[in-house]
């Protein structure tokens, strides 16, 4: 893949996803990496962000998240309002495990792979290379896509009125019929991108820490497998 | 469950557009009713209704509880709210809702010690702070929020809280359905079915649509493609010549809902014989009253409340809407007299009615929505 040959609609979803990133960035996130079964991409994610490369620009706080339990790194050193970018396979158990997490940290998500495409709706933002070749992460493409994520968030911070984030809209609790996602951190006790809450889990009991649940108004109505 | 943008890519969106535009008899006009207040947000928000074929109309239905609670109940709300020693709590929305004597706003704006709370279990943590006070929740919502007062409830008589009540407003889905189907006024074609309602009733309680009145039914998520995904879903069943329940939204909703759920709100509810719904009149055994066991927590015996009936305001046609007769810009006072900040009727006041969800985000024209949609 080249710059040129690059279809019209990973750019448009290259192009959101650097503009969600930048804002992120903008309101005090960190990009945590990881990518279980090339770790090299990972860091190099991470140190593409760090580095002010060109005179002026802003260092990004980015890290790798290696290891063997990448669920556990993630829910102690992800924050709400952080960004999660993965570079995986769509099969990748860790990466699903992860990102379907995610939100209930309070993270945005970004996946970027190559193959068959994850499932809708498996991050915010799919940067996907639809080559089936097996060795296309060792060629390239992945980091082309990650360098021009970098420098397209940089070009938003060149435009400081892109960066401030629409507020979302109130909704209301019942009218909107809202579920929330929620971790279980411990009996009565739920992460949800709004911090840990007392949450009622006698109707999905019983519940184990990392369970995930829909909250409505307190309690948790269901849970969320897998 | 949440706003993802992969559930809102735009060539997906463009792909299930093209499989409605296949699928929509050219010769005939679909007519389809989202039942959830949630949906109609979706809807209007990312501009849906406008970019789908002029023959296929999305019709808004009465899943938004704060649109259908009638003027009586919202009266008698102000009354319990204006009782000395109580405080009054409610969900925030609730709070802007017109009674015939103004809004709960306007009462704890005279006084009243109104407040609003996420959760039920935040009422009941106000009534052991407040052992002086008498505490009341105002409970409505749909089967998806009723769990949460049940639960509250429970919590309520094992801590022995004797100064905590609830005014129940609980409604539920099926019989407003019924009356729906019932109505002469509507021809629909099939129904989204509400999301999260259904992780807590489950899909079965929905045969009746495609058995009984030959309607076929998708339970919908709430994601711009979970919308368009769900009305190709009813196409497709009626080019197939089926009839059925269908769940598009699987990666939540399981067939046989929460029955952990659904067994307390036996315990802790009961029907009431009828209940009136703004716009659909008296529909019998729609709405939920607390069980006997319970009643000493029922705010309704335990306060002389008035209960009276009251009509809406005779330039609200918020019945019509909710009814789908009328789009909310047909109403006579929609965007003039009546405004988000000035409500008249109750979909203006909720951001999932439809009035409110077309003022704030439906008045882009539908020439100018096919132009966005198609780059």
């Amino acid at each position: 893949m080249t710059v040129g040959t690059l279809d019209q609609e990973l750019a448009a979803d290259l192009a959101a996803a650097s503009l969600v990133l930048a804002r992120r960035f903008a309101a005090g996130a960190t990009l945590w990496c990881l990518a279980p079964s090339w770790e090299p991409h990972a860091q190099h994610v991470a140190v593409e962000f760090v580095h002010p490369v060109i005179v002026g620009k802003k260092a990004l706080p980015a890290v790798a998240l290696t290891g063997p339990d990448l669920v556990a790194a993630g829910r102690v050193s992800v924050r709400a309002g952080d960004v999660v970018l993965a570079v995986a396979g769509a099969d990748d158990p860790q990466v699903r495990d992860v990102l379907r997490r995610a939100p209930a940290w309070g993270a945005t998500t970004l996946w970027i792979g190559s193959g068959g495409r994850p499932p809708p709706g498996a991050a915010d933002h799919v940067l996907w290379l639809d080559d089936p070749d097996p060795a296309l992460p060792a060629t390239g493409g992945f980091v082309l896509l990650y360098h021009l994520l970098w420098e397209l968030t940089h070009v938003c911070f060149e435009h400081p009125g892109l960066l401030t984030e629409q507020a979302p809209g109130s909704v209301c609790i019942t009218c909107s019929d809202e579920g929330r996602l929620g971790e279980v951190v411990a009996p009565g006790r739920v992460r949800t991108a709004g911090g840990v809450e007392d949450v009622s889990t006698l109707l999905v009991d019983p519940v184990a820490p990392g369970d995930l649940v829909l909250v409505h108004a307190g309690t948790a109505i269901t849970r969320v497998d897998p | 469950m949440r706003f993802v943008d992969e559930f809102r890519d735009p060539a997906a969106a463009r792909t299930l557009l093209g499989a409605i535009e296949r699928l929509a008899a050219p010769d005939r006009h679909h007519k389809f009713m989202e039942v959830c207040g949630g949906h109609t947000h979706t809807i209007y928000r990312h501009g849906i209704e406008h970019l789908l074929p002029a023959n296929v109309e999305l019709v808004h239905g009465p899943g938004c509880p704060v649109c259908v609670i009638p003027m009586g109940r919202v009266d008698d709300a102000m009354w319990l709210a204006e009782q000395p020693d109580v405080i009054f709590t409610c969900f925030g929305d609730m709070m802007r809702v017109p009674g015939s004597n103004g809004s709960l706003l306007e009462a704890k704006a005279r006084g009243a010690d109104v407040r609003f709370v996420y959760s039920p279990l935040d009422a009941l943590a106000l009534a052991t702070r407040n052992p002086d006070r008498q505490v009341v929740f105002f409970a409505l919502g749909f089967e998806t929020t009723a769990p949460s007062t049940a639960v509250t409830l429970v919590r309520a008589r094992e801590l022995g809280v004797a100064n905590f009540s609830v005014f129940c407003n609980h409604v539920t889905i099926v019989p407003p359905l019924k009356a729906i189907l019932d109505s002469p006024d509507l021809r629909l074609d099939g129904f989204l079915g509400p999301g999260h309602v259904s992780t807590v009733v489950g899909n079965r309680p929905y045969r009746f649509v495609p058995e009984v009145y030959g309607k076929p039914i998708v339970v919908a998520g709430f994601e711009p493609l979970d919308i368009l995904a769900s009305v190709a879903m009813l196409l497709t069943q009626l080019r197939e010549g089926r009839c059925e329940v269908e769940n598009q939204y699987s990666r939540i909703v399981r067939d046989e809902g929460n029955p952990a759920a659904l067994a307390l709100m036996g315990q802790v509810f009961a029907l009431r014989p009828h209940f009136e719904w703004r716009g659909l009149g008296f529909i019998s055994q729609s709405a939920l009253r607390l069980h006997d066991d319970f009643a000493e927590f029922d705010a309704e015996q335990r306060f002389a409340m008035p209960g009276v009936r009251v009509a809406d305001p005779k330039a609200c046609q918020c019945g019509e809407v909710l009814k789908g007769v009328l789009k909310p810009w047909e109403c006579k006072v929609f965007g003039t007299a009546c405004t988000p900040e000035t409500p008249i009727g109750t979909c203006m006041v909720s951001p999932e009615g439809a009035c409110a969800a077309y003022y704030n985000f439906g008045r882009m024209h539908r020439d100018a929505a096919h132009l966005v949609a198609r780059g």
